[in-house]
């Protein structure tokens, strides 16, 4: 049993690993599924919930109660999610949502730029490399922004994860071995304790959003 | 850590004897050449010639010992140190601030600000140090393969993460990689036997092996008797494996 989280930059891999590591653990994998049951809780459609999270900070600002209440809503929707200790999570925020909950390993996997770019460019035959560089690196301040704006935080500060693994030398199997193995030591294992731990954590996070939906 | 990986995969593991090695090339003492090493770049830049003599021969020492492969090291900048030879997994390991002050205050007798001082000016003197040597920030993880903080992860898990990651094709000890480590190694050799020389050392030199090529790039004054690339070769061909030496640098004059 494990619960992973994976942040990582567009286009770094994220996925690849994420399933290589829910097959490999036999674990179940989501990422946009938590935005999709979080807009249900909240009967808005997963669109506009998707769009308040990529929205650039300014706007995020003038809709302060919206957003906490959206962020809620996911976090909720995550920790029901954990509860039973089996969960590879690759969507937004993982590390922050999910941040001091027993029993979780956090990662944060690095691309280097050129096969990012290489990876968008095959995606969208049309677009060159130039162009391609241009718009990684606008998504990525565009995250870094909208991290520090909701946490305070620089996404790429290796200290708010536990592993911080780099696909260059390392290949994406690799990475996965690494990862699993990491899961399967003591200190991430989902013990009773740590599985009563989970389930208060949901409660909480219930609690707080039907609190959160009742004054609103 | 170190200790743990060297055991689990019968590797050597070094740290501080690079240091000696290369102090005792040079004939300064282990001490001082720490200290060098870690010394604030204001200082560094008045002695940049001799900065680039410490640096090469640590890389060189470092070199020497790394050449067979299943190494373990553990002292400054090894990432960095060792370029980007092939073969090389490349660990930082970060720790809560209150986990490392409880250390240093088990090992010595500082008190708990005391032992926070200490390790605050530290961290401060290396990073300055790696920025003013390679121009980079020692906590940018991109520098690494993997970064791992002991918190929650015990060190015997990181142990056991990083072994498991070393047992991988990408990181195995090929025929290719222990050519590649030759080469370093030879180029190191070459680059130290190049800063030892006084007219030498204060020069913008870069030296790449491949299959006992030597080549060495970057900027020298072109004097009329041809004296500092007749040098540099001279000295190329002094290192054993050297065959060939080609020299690519850019002339300048220097009393135009």
């Amino acid at each position: 049993m494990a619960i992973i989280t994976i942040s990582r930059g567009s286009l770094s891999g994220g996925r690849a690993v994420a399933e290589c590591l829910a097959e490999h653990l036999g674990v179940p994998c989501v990422a946009r599924e938590i935005l999709q049951e979080a807009a249900l809780s909240l009967g808005v459609s997963e669109q506009a919930m998707h769009e308040e999270f990529e929205t650039t900070p300014g706007r995020w600002a003038r809709l302060h109660q919206e957003r906490e209440t959206y962020l809620l809503a996911v976090r909720s929707a995550l920790a029901d999610r954990c509860v039973d200790g089996r969960l590879v999570y690759h969507g937004l925020a993982g590390q922050f949502l999910l941040r001091g909950v027993r029993g979780v390993l956090s990662v944060r996997l690095i691309a280097p730029l050129e096969l990012r770019i290489q990876a968008l460019v095959k995606q969208h035959h049309r677009m060159s490399g130039a162009a391609g560089q241009e718009f990684i690196a606008n998504v990525d301040e565009e995250r870094r922004r909208w991290v520090r704006e909701l946490y305070g935080e620089d996404v790429e500060d290796p200290s708010l994860y536990d592993l911080t693994v780099k696909l260059r030398a390392m290949s994406l199997d690799t990475a996965c071995t690494a990862i699993a193995e990491a899961a399967a030591q003591s200190e991430y294992e989902v013990t009773a304790e740590v599985k009563a731990g989970l389930e208060a954590f949901a409660a909480t996070c219930r609690q707080a959003l039907e609190t959160r939906m009742a004054r609103a | 850590m170190a200790a743990c990986l060297a055991e689990q995969l019968g590797y050597r593991s070094v740290g501080r004897e690079v240091l000696q090695d290369a102090a005792e090339r040079l004939g300064v003492s282990a001490e001082l050449l720490e200290q060098k090493m870690s010394g604030r770049p204001s200082l560094w830049s008045r002695f940049s010639s001799m900065r680039r003599a410490y640096i090469v021969a640590v890389q060189a020492a470092l070199a020497e010992r790394a050449v067979e492969g299943d190494l373990v090291y553990h002292g400054l900048a090894g990432g960095l140190l060792l370029g980007r030879v092939p073969g090389t997994l490349r660990i930082r390991l970060i720790a809560p601030l209150e986990h490392r002050v409880r250390a240093v205050m088990a090992e010595s007798e500082m008190d708990a600000a005391t032992a926070e001082r200490y390790i605050r000016d530290v961290d401060a003197a290396r990073a300055r140090w790696v920025k003013a040597m390679y121009g980079v920030d020692i906590m940018d993880p991109r520098l690494y393969d993997m970064v791992i903080r002991l918190d929650p992860m015990t060190v015997a898990g990181a142990c056991a993460v990083v072994a498991k990651v070393v047992a991988q094709p990408e990181f195995a000890l090929t025929d290719d990689v222990r050519a590649a480590l030759r080469d370093f190694l030879t180029a190191c050799r070459v680059k130290l036997a190049l800063v030892g020389e006084t007219e030498l050392r204060a020069l913008d030199l870069d030296v790449s092996v491949e299959g006992g090529v030597v080549e060495v790039t970057g900027v020298a004054p072109l004097l009329k008797n041809g004296s500092v690339g007749n040098r540099i070769v001279e000295l190329a061909h002094g290192i054993p494996g050297v065959e060939q030496v080609r020299l690519k640098v850019e002339w300048f004059d220097p009393y135009p």
